[in-house]
Order: C-alpha cells, then sequence, then structure tokens
C-alpha cells in the first residue's frame, strides 16, 4: 500500500494504491496527516489505484472529512472501482462524502 | 467367522459387540442424530452378514414400530381436535401450597401419561406449567423437574406409557408370540408411581431451583443483545456518543462488529459509526431493544440499506434448542438457519447468564435460550418448520373445540377399552383407532404422515433389529452363562445384578437402547435357569424406565432441561434416590406378581 501527496489547481489530491486493509491503515493514518492543514484547500482522495478499502481504511477517510468540514474545505473521492462503489454504498459513505 | 474366536464369542457375536459399544459411544461423545447412529450400525451388521436382509428389515414391521407409527396418527387426531388442549387448560387449578401444586401436577399428568405416552404429555404440559408456575410465583423448574418424573412414572403402567414398554413387549412377542396386555405392567407401575409421587413431595428440597431463563430475558441486566447499522441511519458518520448509542438506558456498548468482521473492542465514545455495523450490547433487553424503535437500528441476518426496509410489525419470540437440535455445535452465521425461517437472532442465553461475544456467533447447546426476531404473521408454520431444531415457549397452535373433540377423544377410549379386554391385539387396536381418527376427519388425511416421528421409528426399528442380532450370534446366550457363572444359579441374584445393570445403561444411552440390548440377554438367563421368564422381562420393563439421575436417561427430561434452564448435574440429586427405591420396589412387586 503506498500514498501520495500532491497538491493539484490548488486542491490536496492524496493518491491511493494497492490495498488499504487494516494492517497497512496505521501506516497511511500517519501519512494523511498532511491532510490536517488543509485551510483554503479542497482534499481529493484518488481512488483510482485503489483495489480494497476496509473498514479502518473507511475510517481513515472519515477523519479527514471530519477535520476538513469546520474549516470550510470540501473533501472529493475520485476514480473509485465498481468493488469500492459497492462499500462505500453499503457503509452509507455515498451521502457523506461527494464524489468526483 | 463361525469359529471361537475370543471368550467363546465367534466373529459375529463380536462384530455385534463392537457395533453395541461404537452406538454408546457415539451416542455420548458425537452430535450425530441418534437415528444416524442406529442406521450406521444396522447397516454394518447388514454389511458384514451378522444378519440377514430379512432380519434387517422385520424391525420395521415389527410391533413397536407399528404401534407408535399408529399412535403418532391418533395424538395427531387428539391434538387437532383440540383433546390435548381442552385437558392441559383444565387439569391444573390453583393449589395453595407448593406441595399442593405438586400433586395436582403429577396425579394427572402420570395419568395422562400411562394413555397418551409421557413424552407426549410432557410436550403438551410444558408451556402451561411455566405459566401455571407463573401464576403461583414458583420458579418453572420446581414444576418441570416434577412433570417429567410424574409423565415417566405414569408412563411405567401401560405399554404406551413409555416407548421403551412397547419394545420389551415386542421382543416378547417375536420370543413367545404372547402378545401382551396392554395394562400388563399396570400394578407394579401403579406402586412405583405412588411410592414416586410421594417420594417428590417428601425430598422437595432436592428440587433445584433455576431461575427461568425465559423470564431472565425479560429483567435480567445481563444478556447480550446484537443490532444492525442501516445504511441510511442518520448516526452513520458519527460517533456512537454523538449518536446516543453509546450510553445507552438499560445497558452498554461491548463492541462493535464492522461490515468485515473487523470487531472494535472496547468502544471509545468518539469511534465512528458506518452503515453496516453491528452495535453488540450488555444490558436489559427489553431497554436495548427500544433502540430499534428510537434509533433506527435493525435486528436483522443480513445487510439493512434502509431504515423503511425493517418490518416494525415483526415481533420477539423467545424459543430453546432442543436436545439433537441440528442448531447445536454451530452459530447463526455458519448455517442458513435465519434465512430459511425468515428470523434474526438477537440474543441467546445459557443457563441464566450471559454468554461472551456476538449472539450470532456463539456455538449453540442444547437448552440454549434464544430471542429470535420473527416475522408478523405465520407463527404455527414457523413452529412447524423448525420444531426439529426450536421449541417456541409462546406457541400459538389453539386448535377449536367441537364434535371431533368428543368423536377423537371416544375413539381413544375405545383403544383402551378393546385393547385391555383383549378383543384385539394392541398393534391392530392402535391402527383400528389411527385409521377412524383419519376416517372421522379428527386429523387431516392428507398431512398423516408429517405425524409421524420417522426418526424415533428408524431408531425403534433398528433396536430391534440390534436384539435379534444379540440373540442370533450368541452374544445373548453367551454372556448369559457368564453372568450365571459369575452370580451363580440364583435367579434372584442374577435378576438384580442385570436390572442394576440396565438401568444405569438407560441413564446414560435411553431406555429404549437398554431394553434392545439387556432383552435377548435376560430372556436366555431365565431360559437356562429353567425359570418363568416374565419376571425377569417384567422387572427389565421397569428398570430400564427409572432412568430419573440424568438428562439424557429420558425423553421426557430431555424435553424439559432447556425450559428449566437446568445443569446436567440437578436430575442427580432427587433422581439418585428414585432411581435406587424404584429399582428395589420394581424387582420387589415382579417378583411378587410373576413368581419363577
Amino acid at each position: 500500500m503506498s500514498t501520495t501527496f500532491k497538491e493539484e489547481n490548488n486542491d490536496y489530491v492524496m493518491y491511493f494504491e494497492g490495498r488499504l486493509d487494516t494492517a497497512a491503515a496505521s501506516q497511511v493514518e500517519k501519512e494523511v496527516q498532511v491532510l490536517n492543514d488543509c485551510f483554503g484547500h479542497d482534499i481529493i482522495l484518488d481512488c483510482t489505484e485503489l483495489a480494497y478499502i476496509s473498514s479502518s481504511g473507511l475510517r481513515i477517510f472519515l477523519a479527514i472529512l471530519k477535520n476538513a468540514k469546520p474549516k470550510g474545505s470540501h473533501v472529493y473521492i475520485r476514480g473509485i472501482n465498481d468493488s469500492l462503489r459497492q462499500v462505500f454504498a453499503m457503509t452509507g459513505f455515498t451521502n457523506l462524502f461527494e464524489f468526483k | 467367522m463361525g469359529e471361537e474366536l475370543f471368550l467363546g464369542f465367534n466373529g459375529y457375536a463380536l462384530i455385534t459387540i463392537a457395533t453395541m459399544l461404537g452406538i454408546f459411544v457415539l451416542m455420548q461423545r458425537s452430535r450425530l442424530p441418534a437415528e444416524v447412529v442406529f442406521l450406521g450400525a444396522l447397516t454394518v451388521l447388514l454389511v458384514t452378514g451378522v444378519v440377514s436382509e430379512e432380519d434387517g428389515m422385520s424391525g420395521f414391521g415389527s410391533e413397536p414400530v407399528v404401534v407408535h407409527a399408529a399412535f403418532f396418527v391418533i395424538i395427531g387426531g387428539l391434538m387437532q381436535t383440540g383433546v390435548l388442549y381442552w385437558l392441559t387448560k383444565n387439569v391444573l387449578g390453583l393449589p395453595t401450597s407448593y406441595s399442593w401444586a405438586l400433586l395436582r401436577l403429577m396425579i394427572p399428568t402420570s395419568i395422562m401419561a400411562a394413555m397418551l405416552n409421557s413424552v407426549n404429555v410432557v410436550a403438551l404440559f410444558i408451556e402451561a406449567v411455566k405459566i401455571w408456575a407463573r401464576k403461583l410465583n414458583i420458579a418453572p423448574s420446581k414444576l418441570l423437574l416434577p412433570l417429567s418424573y410424574a409423565a415417566t412414572l405414569g408412563g411405567m403402567c401401560t405399554l404406551l406409557g413409555n416407548s421403551s414398554n412397547l419394545v420389551v413387549a415386542g421382543l416378547y412377542l417375536s420370543q413367545t408370540g404372547k402378545s401382551m396386555n396392554l395394562f400388563e405392567p399396570l400394578v407394579p407401575g401403579l406402586v412405583m408411581t405412588v411410592i414416586g409421587v410421594i417420594m417428590v413431595i417428601l425430598l422437595q428440597h432436592h428440587i433445584p431451583l433455576r431461575e427461568s431463563t425465559e423470564q431472565s430475558f425479560e429483567s435480567t441486566s445481563d444478556y447480550t443483545v446484537e443490532l444492525l447499522v442501516p445504511t441510511d441511519n442518520p448516526a452513520v458518520g458519527e460517533t456512537v456518543a454523538d449518536a446516543g448509542l453509546y450510553h445507552v438506558k438499560g445497558g452498554s456498548l461491548l463492541e462493535i462488529v464492522r461490515f468485515d468482521r473487523e470487531i472494535i473492542m472496547p468502544v471509545t465514545k468518539d469511534e465512528w459509526i458506518l452503515g453496516g455495523d453491528r452495535l453488540v450490547y450488555a444490558g436489559q433487553i427489553n431497554e436495548i431493544l427500544e433502540l430499534k424503535r428510537t434509533h433506527g437500528l435493525a435486528a436483522a441476518d443480513h445487510h439493512v440499506w434502509s431504515i423503511n426496509d425493517i418490518d416494525t410489525k415483526r415481533k420477539m419470540r423467545t424459543a430453546y434448542v432442543k436436545f439433537g437440535s441440528d442448531l447445536i455445535g454451530h452459530s447463526m452465521t455458519q448455517c442458513d438457519f435465519e434465512q430459511a425461517n425468515n428470523v434474526a437472532l438477537v440474543a441467546v442465553a445459557r443457563q441464566g447468564h450471559r454468554i461472551e461475544g456476538q449472539p450470532r456467533e456463539i456455538r449453540l447447546q442444547a437448552g440454549d435460550m434464544l430471542l429470535l426476531e420473527c416475522p408478523p404473521k405465520g407463527d404455527s408454520q414457523l413452529e412447524m418448520n423448525s420444531h426439529r431444531s426450536l421449541t417456541f415457549f409462546d406457541s400459538h397452535f389453539v386448535p377449536q373445540l367441537g364434535k371431533k373433540t368428543i368423536t377423537s377423544a371416544l375413539i381413544l377410549l375405545m383403544m383402551f377399552f378393546v385393547s385391555s379386554l383383549h378383543l384385539l391385539p394392541l398393534m391392530a387396536a392402535t391402527m383400528l383407532a389411527a385409521g377412524l381418527m383419519m376416517l372421522f376427519g379428527c386429523c387431516r388425511v392428507t398431512g398423516v404422515t408429517k405425524l409421524i416421528e420417522w426418526e424415533l421409528l428408524l431408531i425403534l426399528g433398528s433396536t430391534v433389529v440390534f436384539s435379534v442380532a444379540i440373540s442370533k450370534t450368541g452374544v445373548a446366550d453367551i454372556t448369559a452363562r457368564q453372568v450365571l457363572n459369575l452370580c451363580g444359579s440364583n435367579p434372584y441374584l442374577v435378576m438384580v445384578v442385570m436390572c442394576l445393570l440396565a438401568s444405569l445403561v438407560s441413564e446414560f444411552v435411553s431406555d429404549v437402547g437398554a431394553s434392545a440390548v439387556f432383552f435377548p440377554i435376560m430372556y436366555h438367563q431365565a431360559l437356562l435357569l429353567d425359570c418363568n421368564p416374565m419376571p425377569f422381562v417384567m422387572s427389565l420393563m421397569l428398570s430400564v424406565t427409572v432412568s430419573f439421575a440424568s438428562p439424557i436417561g429420558s425423553s421426557t427430561h430431555m424435553l424439559i432441561y432447556g425450559p428449566g434452564a437446568f445443569r446436567f448435574t440437578d436430575f442427580a440429586r432427587l433422581g439418585l434416590w428414585l432411581h435406587l427405591v424404584l429399582l428395589a420396589v420394581a424387582l420387589i412387586m415382579v417378583n411378587i406378581l410373576y413368581p419363577l
């Protein structure tokens, strides 16, 4: 599992690649802390290369959202495949996040 | 195979002995259904040539099997026309003391057991006795144990009373060609019943007091409940504390099981809620179940997408896991019971205590009490579909009383009259009564095969064949001679030793199995000692039914084990005394009535 942080068009973009399972979650949690200071920036979580997400991974996404909202930032999810879309739908995350 | 190999036994005899031991071990140690064990053993005897095809099939057409099959139809008729319902509603009154309550319960149930078979009577009375116990403010265990004991005692009085009586009578018929009278064991059985009832009343302090698990569901603060968060629940994305699901009235949140089975435990109050989470609470069940209404949670075996999908009319019902249930050893997540019956397991209680962990992951045991969310309609259908696995407390079967109630009662009385006066053999009398039940519309002809407990018939048929094998291979003859060598030629001593052994075996296996194994041996002993076989046969019939000290010794004890929240050893406290005293009474009475 790897993550890459980029700033694109004033948006903070985090690229996820591989399987975000319980074992990888603690490392990823540290890596996404860079998104904490997001005043004046929207956040895009790019899942194009993300093959799997566990409940621990969803908790990380939810923590990013909960941190960004009070700061007036939007959190978008981009490029999820069908199986991830199913997980997002089942857990009610499609109602919480905006999708690109 | 025909040559002597060991202790005088030939190869066929050794196979027979090994098969019998195999049955005992498998019945004790494995979770295989009894009928599978017995049919497997029968297959071994057939394949190895111990019994011929003719012998192998003869058991299934024998008197005990045919009489039982006909009797199931008669009971079905009595049930469907409301005779049994009327009896259960009217025999119990409102006694003023516990001793009176025991008398009011034990006298009618023992009389009914003599006529209707002990198992039928206990099955019928469990629910009525539980309601009665609540009215009298007595723990159900204090009345259910006497119910089972009274039914077994009453069952000793007639051939129909206990299944083993019929097996012994059937084996006697096949050996001698003489059919026993339906009331053959009446006198010794009656004396034993009177002594047994008096003993239960005198030794009532030995009857264990166990808190009813059903009541526990209503009042305890120590049970585990599992509720699901539907996808569109407003709490999704909130913390458990903000959603009002952390500190709940009457309980606490133990763990969260995520959709991918990750378990969050302990749960902190800032833990997020995701759709599909299963929230596991410990606490007062009624209060926790309120969360379904107030917070849009669901009791479900499958994922729930929308709060609107929750059928608010579904209702909670309690059931207990029967002995021999196919659910034993499995958790709900491992089987399709919930899907097949459209129910969802909400909570499990075992002997009045909470079991750690997610209810749907708990491996169930016999006697476990389940709280199930069930469809709003179709209670009887659910009970019928799941009757091999569960027994529901709030049975919804209420028949209509009318002319057919009287007709079916008259048919039953006619059967007793015809059989006791020997106007017809027992087999013919029961078949005639079953036929009349159908002819007069007391039971539906189309569903008549569903009334028959085929598993019991398979077991009975197999036991008769084992008895044939024991005789045919010389096991009975050689064992009989060896016991005689040890005990000498005193027939009383031989009878005492054999009955003691048979009653011990019946405590741990079953009365039917013990009677089939011991009958040919004791019959041979009577012949070898040149005695009247009747005292041997009758003492065996009575001694295999005095298994009061363990819950597996009798089918009636197994029926009350769950509803009474009993522990395995509870039966021994009073049962051991009953076993010893009644065995002695049986031997004395039989020898007075049937001289050697």
